[in-house]
């Protein structure tokens, strides 16, 4: 056979838990016989192919324990030899591994630019783990809103994420539109007190003020549906926003859910009554609980905090003491 | 055609009419009776044969401002709702349809956009011979009337003016009109795409054009032409109040003012000289001169042969330019929202018109956007990738790129004006202020309407030896150029600007197909008159 030259000996290669941990034993093999790098390596690789196959067959149970004594063995006899030797032998030793790790990582290098197998690759797989929200630019959204359903969301969000993400929401309005109306206007002037953190990962928002029936939001027009409805957008900006704030994984995802479906719920109610019942269920949601769906706080809050604003006819007498006591805590963190 | 059809019907439903007839003539003898004292010496000058009507009616002598005639009270068609019942009136008008029934004639009178019905009917101050006569005015004449306004019972459809008719007294005609039109008004006006209709009889745009004087009565060319003064009208407001100063500048120079576009050479004495086809020199030199900021409204001269449905060889430029501080955003926010402030204008001020003017053309409203929607070129770029559309970073927009990120951006953002900021370098005039930040991109925008560009601007460089060192990059020989650059030389502040063309903004304000509808008398490759 030929002789290959692994691959990945710089990365660690996380084996699977059926197999038993093997002591790596390139050391050894140098330390019996100082031939060069890439061979040693692929001794190695050799070596524990032939122990993997040997376990996988499962022909003889003795087997494993033999390899086992094995290695015991030439550990064995290295210490004793490495006790022979002075440190400065071990220091030369220890330099010449490094440099052969070195010119092994060089040698990858060139391996990889002759492939033309992309740099980033590997960076891209750990970015993925932790949200690749900075790698990837997101797609800049636009919402239309009508200033008489102002979504208090955006606010919101922008507010509690104020150390996590940037919302950076720019303002205009829709020649459907006369006036936009002085609620609509404070809106806008707190949406631009906020500061944007440059250093944040960050989404950029057009918010149009517009004789629309629906607030709806479109991301692309090419390639996605519009999305209607705030709690639908709160959901979206629930997906690309901080992990904090995501909440596929979480197990309170169906509780989440729920508590967004009543807003959503809420917001369509034209009568005091149906609009307490409302609020009932979500008493109901809520219990004890410091928020929704727990103690962090959650898109969810962030659906029933808008909503509630843009009902001003449910006033604290009509909230439940668990649901004032939720919104001053929310308070704290929305500041509106 | 319109009297043949009539007369059908008249022979078949002779007992119908005799019916109405005698109907007719028994409310006469009642409102004769009425009137009696009041009619009598009038009838006892001729009721038979003799016309006794006479002198209420006719051909006006040539008016050569003989007579003041100050006591006739000439009310305009719009405002005679508030004449309704209050005793006659004078009316001066257009003959726009005339048709004599019978004892009866009803005649629409026209007055630029408005209508509205008149009645002459046979009785106690009209004669037969009087309605015999208004029934034969020809279409187009102009006409004085004396007359009733009358509230009417239902709507007429017909005309502007629905809840009312004007009963005549005296008419009068002061210009006729030559009894074959080359169009018919009616024609010109029909709406298009109407396709229920049955009547599809269309006026092309060359016979318009050649009869520029008929076409242009029809209610969308009135309210077109008034729309197109509006923007210059509000292009001057809105810059005046923002301390600009028009300027007026030559239209005959002696060398091309731009290097690119072709221009029109005119003998000049012993010698030859050039059509303006920019302000842009003289603007640049009145912001040296210490102006400011400047604008001016004025003829601009293409020799370009295209012909297009957006290309003219003369038009009226709206320019502008101006000293700014640090940064061009400066000016092109003034631009931006000039253009703002121009479409609210003509939302809020020029609604009637726009709605004329739709009902010919069936087009959706202008939308736009407060404060005006600025992308970079590489973000409109990217959304025609993502598209699917390949085009370079440094590739200008072909046109039909053009359109469809128009479309693009619409769909996004539902406006129809946007901005595009920083173009590559590469394809803007030598002139134009290259970007700090980027060698590729220059300090440069365009501004759209309807995926169209109107306005192409940027931050001029304004450094002598600069402009040198750009213009022998772009292998322009720099002795051709020598004023432009000689007028850096003693000192200029950093200044940017932009021009439009009013034509080709009105079009695409109101979403019309071609220029020539929106140029009063167009001039293209192919047409010089009228």
């Amino acid at each position: 056979m030929y002789e290959l030259k692994t691959l990945l000996p710089q990365f660690e290669i996380k084996l699977p838990t059926c197999m038993y941990a093997l002591k790596n034993v390139s050391l050894a093999a140098d330390a019996l016989d100082s031939s060069a790098g890439p061979s040693t390596s692929s001794c190695r690789g050799q070596h524990r192919l032939e122990n993997s196959r040997s376990r996988g067959s499962n022909a003889n149970v003795n087997n494993p324990a033999a390899t086992c004594a094995l290695d015991l063995d030439s550990l064995g006899r290295q210490i004793q030899q490495l006790l022979k030797d002075d440190t400065a032998t071990v220091t030369a030793r220890q330099e010449k591994v490094l440099k052969q790790l070195e010119d092994l990582k060089t040698q990858l290098g060139q391996i990889r630019a002759g492939l033309g197998v992309c740099g980033k690759t590997f960076q891209h797989t750990t970015a993925f783990q932790n949200g690749g929200l900075k790698e990837i630019p997101l797609q800049d959204v636009v919402i239309n809103g009508h200033p008489n359903f102002i979504p208090y969301a955006l606010l919101a969000l922008k507010n509690a994420w104020r150390d996590l993400y940037t919302i950076d929401v720019k303002t205009f309005t829709h020649s459907t539109m006369a006036d936009i109306g002085p609620a609509a206007r404070e809106f806008e002037a707190n949406l631009a007190k906020v500061p944007v953190n440059p250093a944040l990962p960050k989404i950029n928002i057009t918010l149009i003020w517009k004789n629309c029936e629906h607030t709806e939001m479109i991301s692309s027009p090419t390639m996605y549906v519009p999305i209607y409805g705030e709690v639908n957008i709160i959901r979206y900006l629930g997906r690309v926003g901080p992990a904090e704030y995501r909440y596929e994984g979480s197990p309170l995802c169906n509780e989440i859910d729920l508590v967004l479906d009543i807003c959503y719920q809420l917001l369509r109610c034209n009568t005091h009554k149906t609009q307490v019942a409302m609020v009932r269920l979500l008493d109901k949601r809520l219990q004890q609980q410091q928020y929704f769906g727990g103690a962090q706080m959650s898109v969810a809050d962030i659906g029933v905090y808008s909503s509630l604003i843009r009902m001003p006819a449910i006033t604290d007498k009509d909230l439940t003491p668990a649901l004032v006591a939720w919104r001053k805590r929310a308070k704290l963190v929305v500041q509106i | 055609m319109a009297e043949e059809k009539e007369n059908v019907p008249v022979g078949e439903q002779v007992s119908k009419k005799g019916a109405k007839k005698q109907a007719k003539a028994a409310k006469k003898a009642e409102q004769k009776a009425e009137n009696a004292s009041a009619a009598a010496a009038q009838n006892a000058g001729g009721d038979g044969a003799e016309d006794h009507a006479a002198g209420r009616y006719g051909l006006s002598e040539m008016i050569q401002s003989k007579d003041k005639r100050s006591e006739r009270n000439f009310v305009p068609v719009p405002e005679l709702r508030g004449q309704v019942g209050k005793g006659l009136v004078w009316v001066r008008g257009r003959v726009h349809t005339s048709r004599a029934k019978g004892k009866q004639c009803f005649l629409i009178l026209r007055q630029q956009s408005s209508t509205v019905q008149c009645i002459l009917a046979v009785g106690d101050i009209i004669s037969k011979q009087m309605v015999k006569f208004a029934g034969n005015i020809p279409k187009e004449s102009i006409i004085d009337i004396q007359a009733k306004a009358v509230a009417v019972a239902s709507k007429i459809e017909s005309c502007t003016e629905q809840s009312l008719e004007l009963s005549v007294e005296q008419i009068f005609v002061i210009s006729q009109a030559k009894a074959q039109l080359p169009l018919q008004i009616e024609d010109a006006s029909r709406p298009e795409n109407a396709e229920d209709d049955g009547l599809n009889i269309r006026v092309n745009q060359d016979t318009r054009l050649d009869n520029r004087v008929l076409d242009l009565r029809t209610p969308a060319n009135q309210a077109i032409f008034r729309l197109e003064a509006g923007v210059c009208r509000l292009f001057r407001d809105i810059l005046t109040e923002q301390g600009f100063t028009e300027i007026h500048t030559p239209k005959i120079i002696s060398a091309a003012s731009e290097g690119g576009a072709n221009v029109f050479t005119v003998s000049y004495f012993k010698d030859s000289a050039y059509l303006a086809q920019s302000p842009q020199l003289y603007k640049q030199m009145a912001i040296a001169a210490d102006f400011d900021k400047v604008f001016t409204v004025g003829a601009v001269f293409r020799a370009e042969d295209s012909n297009t449905h957006r290309h003219l060889t003369e038009f009226v430029g709206l320019d502008l330019e101006m000293a700014f501080k640090y940064h061009y955003h400066e000016v092109l926010h003034t631009i931006g929202n000039t253009f703002t402030a121009i479409f609210k204008g003509l939302r809020d001020k020029y609604a009637r018109e726009i709605e004329s003017v739709g009902q010919q053309y069936k087009v959706d409203a202008f939308k736009f956007l407060e404060p005006p929607l600025i992308l970079q070129f590489s973000e409109g770029v990217a959304m025609l990738r993502e598209a699917g559309v390949e085009t370079g970073d440094e590739e200008d927009l072909s046109t039909p790129n053009e359109k469809l990120l128009g479309r693009l951006v619409k769909a996004k953002y539902d406006t129809d004006f946007y901005i595009l900021d920083k173009f590559p370098l590469a394809i803007r005039p030598f002139y134009t202020m290259p970007d700090p930040n980027n060698p590729v991109y220059s300090n440069s925008y365009d501004m759209f309407m309807r995926g169209e560009e109107i306005l192409s601007g940027a931050q001029r460089i304004h450094d002598p030896e600069y402009l040198i060192e750009r213009a022998k990059h772009h292998g322009i020989d720099t002795s051709k150029i020598a004023a432009y650059i000689e007028s850096f030389r003693y000192g200029c502040p950093p200044h940017a600007g932009g021009g439009i063309g009013m034509e080709r903004v009105v079009m695409l304000y109101l979403g019309l197909d071609n220029i020539r509808k929106t140029s009063m008398f167009p001039r293209d490759p192919k047409r010089l008159t009228p």
